[in-house]
């Protein structure tokens, strides 16, 4: 190296060696950090309020659909039993004689299983609504 | 690096300052040629850092991710505020200056006369001057500062040095 190119970096040492922050550098970053850690704080607080009651509100929704579905499925198995009832007696004159017959015998069967089913679903839907605790949100 | 991993990241902040808070001025500087923006960016830095650290999955250095954070935040502030200043612009001169009051006065002139030609290099040329001297000569450290190569670094030193010996000799 020449002498010109030591004192250059001599120079360049001079110039660029000594290059720091202020004196109070520290202390001024420590108090914006105080101040980002209480905002952040502030916000996750308001983040945490916000997601609770979005929480709840899905809660209740999805609750509230739960018993739609269930008065819809009432209502589903109640028009399913008098559909079947009305075909039954549409059909009743034109059967045969034999199947009237074998009919005949199992006329108590057939309206005891609509009668369960007309009361069983609801009580079944209400029973489930009831012990599956609560509602769960993914 | 166990207090980043351990999420206390007050405590892993000021252990961070004093290491880097040096290093995240001088790149800040060279990219900004102005002491107290660089000033600014430093402090956003390590506020970033800061709000950063918990998701800090350590796949690269801290000192990769720290330099990375601070280039990106010199860029965004060169960006931010131009028409730029210059390492020859009085006040950082002023700045410059005050980093040793007690140089006489025609040592003060050659300074400024050095300054200003410091100032007329290419960019990446000024970068690699400024915190190669000022982080004692390490050409790695300076590398990994500006994610370049050690060769690239020696190139750009290279001929940044003969560019300023010959305009010197001028």
């Amino acid at each position: 190296m020449s002498t010109r190119d030591s004192q250059l970096d001599k120079h360049l040492e001079a110039l660029f060696g000594g290059l720091d922050t202020a004196a109070d550098f520290d202390t001024r970053l420590m108090t914006r950090l105080q101040a980002a850690s209480q905002t952040d704080a502030a916000e996750r607080a308001i983040r945490v309020q916000q997601e609770r009651l979005r929480y709840r509100k899905a809660q209740l929704g999805l609750r509230s659909w739960h018993r739609s579905v269930l008065r819809l499925l009432t209502l589903d198995t109640l028009g399913i039993a008098v559909l079947l009832v009305v075909a039954i007696v549409t059909a009743w004159p034109h059967l045969d004689r034999d199947v009237l017959d074998i009919s005949r015998q199992y006329v108590p069967y057939i309206a005891t299983l609509l009668g369960v089913l007309v009361t069983a679903v609801p009580l079944v839907g209400t029973w489930v609504e009831r012990t599956r605790g609560p509602v769960s949100l993914r | 690096m166990e207090l980043v991993r351990a999420q206390r990241r007050d405590e892993a902040i000021a252990v961070l300052l004093p290491a880097f808070r040096r290093k995240v001025f001088g790149l800040a500087f060279s990219f900004l040629r102005n002491r107290e923006a660089a000033e600014d960016v430093t402090q956003d830095v390590f506020i970033k850092v800061w709000r950063a650290l918990p998701a800090f999955d350590g796949r690269a250095s801290l000192s990769t991710w720290i330099y990375t954070i601070a280039r990106n935040a010199s860029l965004s502030a060169l960006r931010a505020r131009r028409p730029q200043s210059s390492l020859s612009d009085p006040e950082v001169m002023d700045a410059v200056d005050a980093i040793d009051t007690a140089a006489p006065a025609d040592s003060m002139v050659e300074r400024a006369a050095l300054l200003r030609l410091v100032d007329q290099l290419p960019r990446k040329q000024r970068q690699v001057i400024v915190l190669f001297y000022m982080e004692e000569q390490s050409h790695e450290e300076v590398a990994t500062m500006l994610a370049m190569p050690v060769g690239t670094v020696k190139t750009l030193l290279h001929r940044a040095r003969a560019r300023l010996s010959a305009a010197a000799g001028n």
